[in-house]
C-alpha cells in the first residue's frame, strides 16, 4: 500500500487530509509540525513513506526547513510542497530547495490527488 | 532680543520718515531763501540810506564852507551858521554810522570823511571865521579832500549795494542746492528703508512659495523656515501648522487603511482554514453516496457546494485586499497569447457547456508574446469567462478574441446576455456590484471577479474597459503591452480560431 506522510500545522486540516486520502486508498502518517515530520520519518526507518506532503508554513520548524534538512541528508523521498496560494514566487523558490513539486493553497482535491498519484504511484 | 517691527509698522516709519525729510527740507529751504530776500532789501536799502546820507554830508559841508567863506566879499564869515552847518554834518555822520553799522569799508569811507571835514574845520574854517586867512593851497587841498571823501562813501555805498545783490544771488543758488541734495537724501533715505522691507520679505517669501510647492507635491514632510517681518512670519507658521495638520491627516488615515488591509487580510487568511476542512469534509460526504440516504446526500452536496462559493469569496477578497495593500505581487513575463486564451478556454469549458453555451476562441495570427503574468491574466481571462457564463442564457455564444492594437493586445470577451445599461456600465467594476435585471437575480458568485479583474490588468499596466447595447449583450476588453524581448507565435501553430465547447 502506498505510503504518505502528511505534515500540517492546523489539526482539523490533517485529519480531513487523512480521511480523505484513506478514501483513496493511501495509507496516511500525520506530523502537525516539521520537528514531528522528522520524528515519524526517523521512526520509519529504511520503510520511508512513498511520499510527503509538507505545509510550507508551520510553526516550530517549517515545511521549507524540514525540506532542506532531508535532502542536504541526501535522501530522495519525493516531497510535494504546498504553499500559499499568493506567494508568487514560491513554487519556484520550493524546487530550488529539491521540492519534487508544488501545490498552492488553496487547491482544488481532484488536482491534489492527480499529483500524489504521479509522484507516488 | 532681535527686534521686528511688523509689516505694517515698517511702511508707517518708512511714510513717516519720507514726510518728516521732505517737510524738514521744505521748510529750511523757503525759510532761508525768505531770510535771504530779507536781508538783500535790508542791506539795498540801508546802502541806498548811506549814498543819500553821503549827499547829505556833502551838502552840510558846501553849507560850512558859504559860512566860512561868503559868496559875496562885503559879506563876513557867519560863526553862527558855520556851527549850524557843522552840527548838521555831524547828525548827518551819527545817521551814517547806523547805517553803516559792522560794514568796516563804509565806516573806513565814513571815518576818512569825518577826518577831513575835521582837519578842513580846523585848518580852513575856524581861521577864516578868525579873519585869518590859510594858506592858499591848504584850504584848496582839504576842500579837495573833503569832497573826494564823500564822493567816495557815496561810491562805497553803491559798491555795498552790488554786493549786497550778488551775495543775495550766490546764497539763493547755494539755498537751492542745499534744497535739491536734501530732497535727494531723503528719497535715498526712503528708497534704503523700501529696499531693506523687500529685501526682509523676499527670501522668507520664496521659501514658502518652494514650500507650498513641495507640499502640493506631496511631500508632505515639508516645512519652512519662519522668519521675516512679523506678518511673513505669521505666515510661515500658518503654513507649518498646516502641514503638520496634513501630516497628522496623512498618517492617521493611512494607519486607518493599515489596519483595515489588515484585517482583511488576518480574517480571509484565518478563514480559509477552517473553510478548507468544511469543504474538504463535505466533498468527502458525497464521495460516500451510498452509505447516506437522499436528504443526507442533498445537504452534504449543498455544504460542499456553499463552502466552495466561501472558499472562492475569499480567495477574491484576499487578492483585493492584498493589491490595495500593494503586496499583490505580479510576475510578469513575455507570455504567448495564444496558449494563455487556449489553456482558459480549456479550463472554463465545462462550465460552458453545462449550460450548453457556445465557447469560440480566436486569436490573431503572428500575434507578438505579451508582458504579463500568465496565472494572473489567466485569472482575469477566467473571471470574464464567468461573468459571460453566468449573464448568458442557456444556448448562447461566448467569444474570446485577442488581437494586436497598436502596441498593445487587447482581449475582449463578448456575450449573449442582456447587456448592462450606461449607468450600469459606471458601477461594473464596483465591489460587490451586480446587475439587477430580472433574468440575473439568480446568478450567483461573488460580485468580486470584475473588481480583480480591473485590479490585475491595472498592475499590469493595462487598461479595463465595458462596452455594451441593452438587449444585444456586452463586451469586456483590456489591453496589456507587447513584451519587449517576446518571440512572435511561431507560424505553424498559428492557426486562425480554435473552438471550444459545445456539446449537447
Amino acid at each position: 500500500m502506498t505510503r504518505l506522510l502528511v505534515a500540517d500545522d492546523s489539526e482539523t486540516v490533517l485529519l480531513m487530509l487523512q480521511r480523505r486520502l484513506e478514501m483513496e486508498g493511501y495509507e496516511v502518517v500525520t506530523a502537525k509540525d516539521g520537528f514531528e515530520a522528522l520524528e515519524r520519518l526517523e521512526e520509519a526507518g529504511s520503510d520511508e513513506p512513498d511520499l510527503i506532503l509538507l505545509d510550507a508554513m508551520m510553526p516550530n520548524k517549517s515545511g521549507t526547513e524540514v525540506l532542506e534538512e532531508l535532502r542536504d541528508s541526501g535522501s530522495t523521498i519525493p516531497v510535494l510542497m504546498i504553499s500559499a496560494h499568493l506567494d508568487a514566487q514560491a513554487p519556484d523558490r520550493m524546487l530550488s530547495l529539491g521540492a519534487t513539486d508544488c501545490m498552492p493553497k488553496p487547491f482544488e482535491w481532484d488536482e491534489l490527488i492527480g499529483k500524489i498519484e504521479k509522484l507516488a504511484g | 532680543m532681535r527686534v521686528n517691527p511688523s509689516l505694517t509698522s515698517r511702511l508707517r516709519i518708512a511714510f513717516v520718515v519720507l514726510l518728516l525729510l521732505l517737510g524738514a527740507v521744505s521748510f529750511l529751504g523757503v525759510g532761508r531763501l525768505f531770510q535771504i530776500r530779507v536781508n538783500y532789501e535790508d542791506d539795498l536799502t540801508r546802502y541806498f540810506q548811506v549814498e543819500v546820507q553821503s549827499e547829505r554830508l556833502r551838502s552840510a559841508f558846501i553849507l560850512e564852507q558859504a559860512a566860512a567863506r561868503p559868496a559875496t566879499p562885503h559879506q563876513k564869515p557867519n560863526p553862527a551858521a558855520l556851527n549850524q552847518a557843522a552840527k548838521s554834518f555831524s547828525d548827518g555822520v551819527a545817521r551814517a554810522q547806523d547805517l553803516i553799522g559792522d560794514n568796516a569799508d563804509l565806516t573806513n569811507r565814513l571815518n576818512r570823511l569825518v577826518a577831513s571835514e575835521t582837519g578842513w574845520r580846523t585848518s580852513v574854517g575856524a581861521p577864516l571865521v578868525r579873519g585869518e586867512v590859510p594858506g592858499p593851497g591848504v584850504e584848496r587841498r582839504l576842500t579837495a579832500a573833503v569832497t573826494a571823501s564823500a564822493e567816495s562813501l557815496a561810491t562805497g555805498a553803491r559798491d555795498s549795494q552790488d554786493d549786497a545783490r550778488s551775495k543775495a544771488r550766490r546764497d539763493t543758488r547755494n539755498t537751492m542746492y542745499l534744497v535739491i541734495v536734501g530732497l535727494l537724501g531723503a528719497v535715498v533715505a526712503v528708497m534704503i528703508l523700501f529696499f531693506g522691507l523687500i529685501n526682509s520679505m523676499r527670501a522668507p517669501l520664496e521659501r514658502l512659495v518652494q514650500g507650498a510647492r513641495r507640499l502640493a507635491g506631496g511631500n508632505l514632510k515639508t516645512r519652512v523656515e519662519v522668519g521675516g517681518p512679523v506678518e511673513i512670519a505669521a505666515l510661515g507658521t500658518a503654513f507649518n501648522d498646516m502641514a503638520d495638520s496634513l501630516e497628522r491627516d496623512a498618517r492617521e488615515r493611512d494607519r486607518v487603511e493599515q489596519m483595515k488591509d489588515d484585517f482583511v487580510l488576518t480574517v480571509s487568511h484565518e478563514l480559509r482554514t477552517p473553510v478548507t476542512v468544511v469543504k474538504g469534509f463535505a466533498e468527502m460526504l458525497t464521495e460516500q453516496r451510498r452509505s447516506l440516504n437522499a436528504r443526507q446526500y442533498e445537504a452534504a452536496e449543498v455544504i460542499a457546494e456553499s463552502a466552495g462559493q466561501l472558499q472562492k469569496m475569499i480567495n477574491d477578497l484576499l487578492d483585493l485586499a492584498r493589491s490595495d495593500a500593494g503586496k499583490l505581487r505580479i510576475e510578469s513575463r513575455p507570455t504567448s497569447v495564444r496558449s494563455l486564451a487556449q489553456r482558459i478556454g480549456r479550463q472554463m469549458r465545462p462550465h460552458f457547456e453545462e449550460r450548453e453555451q457556445r465557447l469560440t476562441v480566436s486569436v490573431e495570427k503572428n500575434l507578438p508574446e505579451v508582458e504579463a503574468d500568465p496565472d494572473r491574466i489567466g485569472q482575469v481571462l477566467a473571471n470574464l469567462l464567468t461573468n459571460a457564463n453566468k449573464y448568458s442564457p442557456e444556448g448562447a455564444s461566448v467569444r474570446l478574441a485577442a488581437s494586436r492594437v497598436g502596441d498593445e493586445i487587447e482581449f475582449a470577451v463578448t456575450d449573449d446576455g442582456p447587456g448592462l445599461g450606461a449607468d450600469e456600465l459606471d458601477h461594473v467594476f464596483e465591489r460587490f456590484w451586480r446587475a439587477e435585471s430580472g433574468e440575473t437575480q439568480s446568478v450567483g458568485g461573488t460580485g468580486l471577479g470584475l473588481a480583480i479583474a480591473k485590479s490585475l490588468v491595472e498592475l499590469h499596466g493595462g487598461a479595463i474597459s465595458a462596452n455594451s447595447t441593452p438587449g444585444e449583450g456586452a463586451t469586456f476588453r483590456f489591453v496589456l503591452p507587447i513584451a519587449k524581448d517576446g518571440r512572435r507565435a511561431p507560424q505553424r501553430t498559428a492557426r486562425r480560431t480554435k473552438k471550444a465547447g459545445v456539446a449537447r
